[in-house]
């Protein structure tokens, strides 16, 4: 007979997780909960005396200082009770883990038909209907694809006999929830004749396979080829199956074959008639400039075909970084979304050569204003969405043990259709593992296949089709997941001691496409496999062989492990308490073979994939900005230049966000050098974020990233070229090397193929593609930089229910995040961005330009303008090689690079981090022309610093700095105020610096 | 001189066992990161590691079985009913436990902290959800108590290090607090800028803890309980405004003179009472 224990918090108490969820109701739902307290609920099917019962409630699970509990209902005080359980079958960690405590502290073994299972019940106060509870049980409690959940509501009168159907029952609460699973089906292999082309895509469409047009005929040639078709006769095959369909549509998709990349592009520009054929810009724009890059470059090790790209630290280590962004999934399921990108990238370095520690995470978030109320519906409120967001990347990051680092947030409309969530990761690897390069790895012929970690489910299946296609009500929803970073923190320190006995021949990571990609990829070196899917293991039965194949349940690795090395492999498994399961084996079969329960599911040709699929092509059409009617303003000198400055301060793209970097740990390692918060009272943003990664080695890693959207809007050349050029700087300011910065590029980008109905424009934003593939070009050939690692997300659009119900399409700005990462040779020697000392001599190196086009300052007056700020690379890295000499030599105080909001705000910022104040002359500021004073205080001209020194250091920096664009333009003061004089001479901002700290801070000033 | 043997438990969660093995290296000991199960695995003449051949046993941060059932709780329940006893020998030998921030929570729940009057097994303390009800990094400003028994922190007045915790209330009975305030088991408050007891002053308190308690010990002064982390002191890098008084120094023509984080003087008090009494 099961028993049920309830525990909740003594009352006096702060109810964390309730408190979240009554002001989560009240602000995603104006709903108005008075308060919400959790109860946790431990169902013990097992058989077991009273008091055996009483110890495991006292000894174990009951706080006696902070707790309370009964085996009877505990709930009191509520206008609404939320039971919120697991499915039957779903895997339940903490319900596992009462057992084995329950075990340890009885001396006793459950047998197999006994069980503990977890739910929780919330008691809610509150003048709210059944529908508001039923509001917050789906949307804010529970997930409906592993959880279940029941309303109750307070009884009308107590003392009858029998409660409402409804009602609580405080007898029996929520009964007793044995989630024991009833297998109501059999696994099954389905079969498709794909008579026609047509069929196969209406195939497609039915299946969410999002196979693109052009690749139907080749895949249903190769099922009717006559040696095709002998070979599978003897296999007991005949039509493919949807194992087989799925495999091949989720290796063709553009999520994980960059198909988009690769196209073709017929480049025009209409207005000078310049036509240009661009064939495959992956190879010409990423691929051939690194390779050469890294001819020249022996610090660059591994780049563009493994998890991550691997750069050398020091002697005898490499770190390896590699971003991603996890879009689709976020934008339904906000926490779910995020939580489990920034689990999932953290399994790309450990799956990167032979395997990597993870040292350090990123995240950058691009969503709709927080406080948006116009008229569009998104899936969820940009407010909900960015809590979920930072909740998830909160969760998955300081649950794994590894710093937050880095990060930001980026608000714009254009992002409602689809939020951006970029999450990225560093590792680490010994040069060498077992005297072999770690950074090499490979299957061969004979290795057992092992599926490490969590188990398989239903969860995340078809994401990565998902992720190739625009969000719409019909998107599905099963492709969202939660991740564990639990269960993956257990395995990354299991794999890591394997790696370093040398028991790992191959490893790569299960995300995107499932077992589909990791062993359809892996088995390309042994060249065959033979996968034996009834041995995976799963989350609850019933899973078709197909979807076991392609799901993307997370906390997953598959490692390659020689025969004679599996006991000792399995044994160090279970010491980590981490599941392994030998699922198959690599041959040179040339097949991928897949069998469930020995009948032959799948039998596909290696090379399939390899054969000619036709490639994409795409017209592209540029429109040069003046005549899409983009032109300068006419608009006069500000009178009130000091309100304009606090203006542009409490802007929600420049304001203070320390709130969030707050929630993230990012202490966790010990190495931490310069944090994300900076400054006198550590709450000013950094240019970078450094760390000691090797904790007896003053060596560190300088990481960074830019995001700048809105230049795309007028060139997507100058976008990408700028925001290149401002990570360059960012690492500079910080001490780190220039020559060796390693790149991610992350394009976010809406769809580009044309549809004069779905999608007029998409032969310019083909064009907005090309023109930033060209910049990548370029300026990572001359900043010599390596493209380490990059990912495409095309299609960051979404349809909206507008005004009078109508949709609206809403593509997000072409998006660029870059991504750059350098070593710093001595940490010591590092720099912040906030002032230090009165009396200091402030420098901007740079010139100034009036480059004002898609500016700060523009878009607070809803303008766009046409001078977009360029980088001329030439000109600028000299001076980037003298202030890295300048900071080497200990000649700089403080140092920072100037970007969004131009020299006002950055003059700005340095005073507000470092609580002093500054005189600054305007006349001074090295410009192109004469310019006037509000073009040189919010121009965002490329290639300039912010820099103050000492007085003594004057000649030795000049010295430094001589013939390049630089001058000395004020002081730092004791004084707490931020005087401007323009350049007539006369003061045009006199400004308090705890004022303009106010104004930067006020807008989200109230969050924690 | 006597080799001093250092236990930092990894594993089921845990995540700053590298930092604090450093740091107790740093310190001089000999320290070595152990996986929970292998400690706790079989009986002890079975061949498993043994607390016998160690000194200082670390219960270090993390999220020990993912902080199911509540921070710290598995991780307890664990340790006292697989190698309660071999535990409690370890502190009748007179060594020493440091547990911190969800190693704290381990031992308050393993009871060995208050541990008043020799009773290493009631849970009297606890740490509870901070009050801002969410998770928080940042550095806090800490009054090390001088009139302690706690080895640990013998000739430290003042010590900046950084929190990073959801769950670090410190939390019980008023008479269970005055109990520890009399019997000279607070170790350690959360202060301003000043310097003066932080009185529960958010951020200077960052998690709305009772009487500002931010560690205490037991009374023999040899299990010590603290939630924030001296590991991640470790260089003086670590600082957040190490960068600001690098610079200051500079202008008197001076450098930073030790490389070593503060945070290192509660390992090195403990291996140095090590070497000087066992």
């Amino acid at each position: 007979m099961p028993v049920r224990l309830e525990i909740r918090l003594n009352p006096e108490l702060i109810d964390a997780e309730g408190m979240s969820i009554s002001r989560k109701a009240s602000a995603y739902f104006g709903l108005n909960v008075a308060d919400t307290r959790v109860i946790r609920v431990l169902t013990i099917d097992a058989d077991l005396k009273d008091d055996q019962l009483e110890r495991i409630r006292t000894e174990i699970f009951t706080n006696p200082v902070t707790e309370e509990s009964s085996f009877l209902p505990l709930a009191d005080n509520f206008d609404w009770i939320i039971w919120v359980g697991l499915r039957p079958g779903v895997r339940d960690p903490a319900g596992s883990t009462a057992v084995e405590a329950i075990e340890d502290l009885l001396g006793l073994k459950f047998n197999q038909d006994e069980s503990v299972y977890t739910s929780k019940i919330y008691q809610i106060r509150g003048e709210l209907g059944k529908k508001d509870a039923e509001t917050i049980a789906k949307e804010i409690l529970a997930n409906d694809i592993i959880q279940q959940w029941r309303v109750y509501k307070r009884p009308a009168r107590s003392g009858l006999a029998m409660a409402g159907e409804d009602e609580w029952d405080d007898k029996d609460g929520i009964g007793m929830n044995v989630s024991r699973v009833a297998l109501n089906k059999k696994p099954q292999v389905g079969t498709f004749p794909i008579k026609s082309d047509d069929e196969l895509k209406r195939l497609s469409t039915e299946r969410s396979l999002a196979l693109h047009e052009s690749d139907i005929p080749v895949i249903r040639e190769y099922f009717l080829k006559k040696e095709v078709l002998l070979k599978r006769k003897a296999l007991g095959l005949d039509l493919p199956t949807d194992v087989e369909l799925e495999y091949i549509s989720q290796a063709r998709s553009d999520h994980c074959n960059h198909n988009t990349f690769r196209g073709l592009f017929r480049y025009h520009d209409i207005a000078t008639n310049y036509k240009e054929t661009v064939d495959n810009p992956f190879k010409t724009c990423i691929e051939d400039p690194t390779l050469k890059i890294k001819e020249k470059k022996d610090w660059v090790i591994s780049v563009l075909w493994d998890n991550a790209g691997v750069g050398r630290f020091d002697e005898k280590n490499y770190y390896v970084i590699t971003g991603e962004t996890h879009n689709s999934p976020s934008n339904m399921e906000a926490y779910g979304g995020a939580i489990t990108g920034i689990v999932g990238i953290y399994r790309d370095p450990l799956g990167t050569g032979k395997g990597s520690k993870l040292i350090l995470g990123t995240y950058g978030f691009c969503v709709g204003p927080r406080d948006y109320d116009g008229e569009l519906k998104p899936h969820l409120h940009p407010r909900r969405l960015l809590d979920g967001i930072i909740e998830g990347v909160k969760d998955g990051g300081n649950k794994s043990g590894i710093p937050t680092s880095f990060g930001q947030v980026l608000f714009d409309p254009s992002y409602m259709g689809k939020c951006l969530v970029f999450v990225t990761a560093l590792g680490l690897m010994p040069a060498t593992v077992d005297g072999k390069s770690a950074h090499l790895k490979k299957t061969n012929p004979g290795d057992l296949i092992i599926m490490c970690g969590g188990r398989v489910g239903k969860d995340g299946i078809h994401g990565v089709t998902a992720a190739s296609e625009s969000y719409s009500e019909t998107t599905p929803a099963g492709h969202v997941q939660i991740g564990d970073p639990y269960t993956q923190k257990k395995m990354h320190d299991f794999l890591l001691e394997a790696r370093d006995e040398g028991l790992i021949e191959f490893i790569t990571d299960n995300g995107g496409g499932g077992l589909s990609s990791s062993i359809g990829e892996s088995a390309r070196w042994s060249n065959g496999c033979h996968v034996n899917l009834e041995k995976v293991p799963l989350k609850y039965e019933g899973l078709d062989p197909w979807e076991i194949w392609v799901s993307e349940s997370q906390e997953r690795m598959t490692v390659a492990v020689r025969p004679d090395n599996i006991s000792r492999f399995m044994e160090l498994s279970k010491r980590h308490a981490v599941e392994s399961t030998v699922i198959g084996q690599y041959n040179d079969s040339g097949y991928l073979h897949l069998t469930f329960n020995e009948k032959t599911c799948a039998y596909i040709q290696m090379d399939l994939l390899k054969s000619s699929f036709p490639q994409w092509e795409f017209d592209a059409e540029w429109i040069p900005p003046s005549f899409r009617g983009l032109k300068e303003p006419v608009w006069g000198e500000p009178e009130d230049q000091g309100r304009l400055l606090t203006s542009i301060l409490r802007r929600p793209n420049i304001c203070a966000k320390s709130w969030i970097q707050r929630q993230y740990d990012h202490e966790v390692q010990g190495g931490s050098v310069i944090k994300p918060l900076t400054g006198k009272e550590q709450d000013m943003v950094s240019d970078a974020a450094v760390v000691r990664p090797i904790l007896d080695s003053p060596r560190g890693i300088a990481i960074t990233q830019v995001i700048n959207p809105f230049y795309a809007l007028i060139d997507t050349y100058h976008m990408t070229a700028v925001t290149i050029d401002e990570a360059v700087r960012r690492l500079i300011v910080v001490g780190g090397d220039p020559s060796c910065i390693g790149g991610v590029d992350n394009f976010c980008w809406p769809t580009i193929i044309h549809d004069p109905a779905k999608n007029p424009d998409g032969n310019y934003k083909a064009a907005q593609l090309v023109r930033a593939c060209w910049a990548l070009r370029d300026y990572t050939l001359a900043f010599e930089i390596p493209l380490l690692s990059g990912k495409d997300s095309m299609y960051t659009d979404g349809e909206l229910k507008g005004p009078f119900g109508m949709s609206q399409k809403i593509s997000g700005l072409p998006t660029l995040q870059f991504t750059a990462t350098t070593v710093v040779t001595d940490i010591r020697k590092c720099v912040t961005m906030e002032l230090k000392v009165p009396g200091d001599l402030v420098y901007i190196l740079g010139k100034t330009g009036d480059e004002l086009g898609a500016s700060e300052y523009y878009q607070m007056m809803d303008w766009i303008g046409l001078n977009v700020p360029k980088v001329e690379a030439e000109n600028v890295i000299p001076l980037y090689q003298a202030l890295y000499q300048a900071i080497q030599d200990g000649l700089v105080a403080s140092c920072h690079a100037v970007g969004r909001g131009g020299l006002g705000v950055h003059i700005a910022l340095s005073a507000i981090g470092g609580s002093l104040g500054m005189d600054i002359d305007l006349s001074s500021v090295p410009a192109e022309e004469k310019i006037s004073n509000t073009r040189l205080l919010y121009s965002e001209s490329a290639g300039r610093f912010i820099v103050t020194i000492d007085p003594k250091n004057k000649k030795t920096f000049e010295d430094i700095m001589d013939g390049l664009d630089y001058a000395c333009i004020g002081r730092v003061t004791e004084a707490h105020i931020l005087q401007v004089s323009g350049i007539d001479g006369k003061i045009i901002i006199k400004e308090k610096i705890g004022d303009l700290k106010d104004a930067w801070k006020e807008p989200f000033g109230d969050l924690i | 001189m006597k080799t001093v043997k250092a236990l930092v438990l990894t594993g089921y969660g845990l995540n700053c066992d590298y930092e604090t093995d450093f740091s107790l290296k740093l310190a001089g000991a000999d320290s070595e990161r152990i996986h929970i199960n292998e400690l706790i695995s079989g009986p002890k003449d079975s061949g498993r590691v043994s607390l016998d051949n160690y000194h200082i046993l670390v219960l270090g941060g993390g999220f020990s079985w993912a902080d199911d059932h509540g921070a710290g709780v598995i991780m307890a329940a664990k340790l006292r009913y697989n190698i309660g006893e071999e535990i409690e020998e370890f502190i009748r030998e007179g060594k020493l436990i440091i547990g911190i921030c969800n190693g704290f929570q381990a031992l308050v729940n393993l009871g060995l902290l208050p541990g008043f009057d020799g009773d290493y097994h009631s849970r009297k303390v606890a740490l509870t959800y901070n009050d801002s009800g969410n998770f928080i990094d940042t550095w806090v400003k800490l009054n090390v108590k001088e009139d302690t028994e706690c080895i640990f922190t013998k000739g430290i007045s003042t010590l900046e290090l950084p929190v990073r915790h959801g769950e670090g209330k410190f939390y019980a009975k008023k008479e269970i607090i005055d109990r520890l305030i009399k019997k000279n088991q607070v170790v350690m408050q959360y202060a301003d800028n000043e310097g003066h007891p932080a009185q529960g002053k958010w951020p200077f308190n960052p998690n709305g803890s009772l009487y500002d308690i931010a560690g205490i010990c037991d009374t023999t002064g040899r299990i010590f309980g603290v939630m924030p982390h001296p590991e991640a002191y470790n260089h003086y890098t670590n600082h957040p405004e190490w960068v600001i008084k690098k610079e200051k120094l500079a202008r008197m023509g001076k450098t930073i003179e030790k490389e070593e984080g503060e945070g290192i003087a509660i390992f090195r008090n403990a291996v140095n009472y090590i070497r000087e009494n066992l």
